[in-house]
């Protein structure tokens, strides 16, 4: 949790990451992706897209900052932990995935929106088991 | 994919170009304000209410962006809620205008917003919260603010003592506002008012009609002058 009052998510800043295409050593891994590439590194301002992917967490974070302004750092805390112990999922990130428990603690069990309907599949079944098991560990 | 640029929605943006204003009197405050939101020089609504409740004894008067405002108002109002559950008792003007403030100053980057708060509570009486675009907090006994407010100043200036009954801050801000209203482009329609105090809140309306007059200058024929010379237009010779 970010203790900030920000309304709708600030510009992002512009710089190149390898993020992206890092292995677990940190590095570029060019046997997954390809020797390395200015334009696949920089990354270029679409500043809506930017708007749009954190406005979500954005607005749920201005109001866990409003409530330990309020009430103290024991109420962002405590909901912070009870959606922590939620997501310890035991399952492999294979198959289709859902999480209600979640989905009640975050207020989104009364609607219905993309990720309801794909359930984890945005991207199809994904073949390489390593990465995904990668992936949730570092959660 | 085609970029968008987000700082070109400032410019199209519906705009609350205004004349907002608050003055403190002995046993509360006169919220006041013209009725005008335009988008460029369309007036998207002529009946606004630029007078918005966020609790009991506490409003605000919005100026700048109408979207941004309104978005401030409504997490503003949600806060004081929050706060009254709390605390079990309504929130001082201060606190509300300090909530305002940081609002304000932390997302400046990204609004257009210039507020006014004003309200009455137990502690201190009556208060007016001035926050202009910075996002910086003054209390003054009165503020005035929008667009329109550059015209009034000297006005306000000359004319403003303190001591004040409630009659005497009602018909100041309409005076006020009506001579805002008359000079500014972004201002006009109706003025909508509010005096608050410890027993309530009471909405004034003042129609376009009925609006304060002042100087408005004369005909260009001057025909009711002793002595001038009126000269009849006489047709012109054509060969």
């Amino acid at each position: 949790m970010d203790s900030s009052m920000r309304i709708v998510p600030p510009a992002p800043s512009k710089s190149a990451s390898l993020n992206d295409t890092a292995n677990s050593l940190g590095l570029h891994d060019t046997l997954q992706f390809g020797p390395r590439s200015i334009a696949a590194e920089t990354k270029s301002t679409n500043s809506l897209q930017h708007r749009l992917d954190h406005w979500e967490e954005t607005q749920d974070n201005l109001k866990l900052t409003m409530l330990r302004d309020l009430y103290g750092l024991h109420a962002p805390a405590r909901l912070l932990m009870e959606r922590r112990a939620v997501s310890t999922n035991p399952h492999m990130p294979a198959l289709q995935r859902s999480n209600i428990h979640l989905d009640i603690l975050m207020g989104r069990d009364e609607t219905l929106s993309p990720s309801d309907l794909f359930l984890g599949m945005e991207r199809g079944p994904s073949f390489s088991t390593h990465m995904e098991m990668e992936r949730k560990q570092r959660l | 994919m085609d970029r968008i640029d987000m700082d070109r929605l400032k410019n199209g943006e519906v705009n609350l170009g205004t004349s907002i204003m608050a003055v403190q009197f002995d046993h509360g405050v006169v919220i006041g304000a013209d009725s005008r939101t335009t988008t460029g020089s369309y007036i998207a609504n002529r009946v606004t209410d630029k007078l918005t409740h966020v609790h009991d004894r506490i409003y605000c008067c919005r100026s700048g962006s109408a979207a941004d405002t309104q978005a401030i108002a409504d997490i503003v109002h949600y806060a004081l809620q929050l706060y009254t559950q709390q605390f079990g008792a309504a929130p001082p003007v201060s606190s509300a205008a300090a909530i305002f403030q940081k609002f304000c100053y932390e997302n400046k980057d990204a609004l257009s917003a210039g507020i006014i708060v004003a309200g009455w509570d137990k502690e201190v009486g009556p208060s007016v919260y001035n926050i202009p675009l910075g996002g910086g907090l003054f209390r003054q006994p009165w503020a005035i603010g929008g667009s329109g407010s550059t015209y009034v100043y000297g006005y306000c200036d000359a004319t403003y003592q303190e001591g004040w009954g409630k009659d005497e801050a009602i018909q100041f801000v309409k005076n006020t506002l009506a001579l805002a209203m008359s000079r500014d482009g972004s201002s006009g329609g109706v003025i909508r008012m509010c005096v608050i105090t410890e027993e309530g809140v009471e909405r004034l309306f003042v129609p376009g009609d009925q609006l304060p007059k002042f100087w408005e200058g004369h005909d260009v024929l001057p025909a009711a002058i002793k002595g001038a010379k009126v000269i009849d237009p006489v047709p012109m010779a054509v060969e």
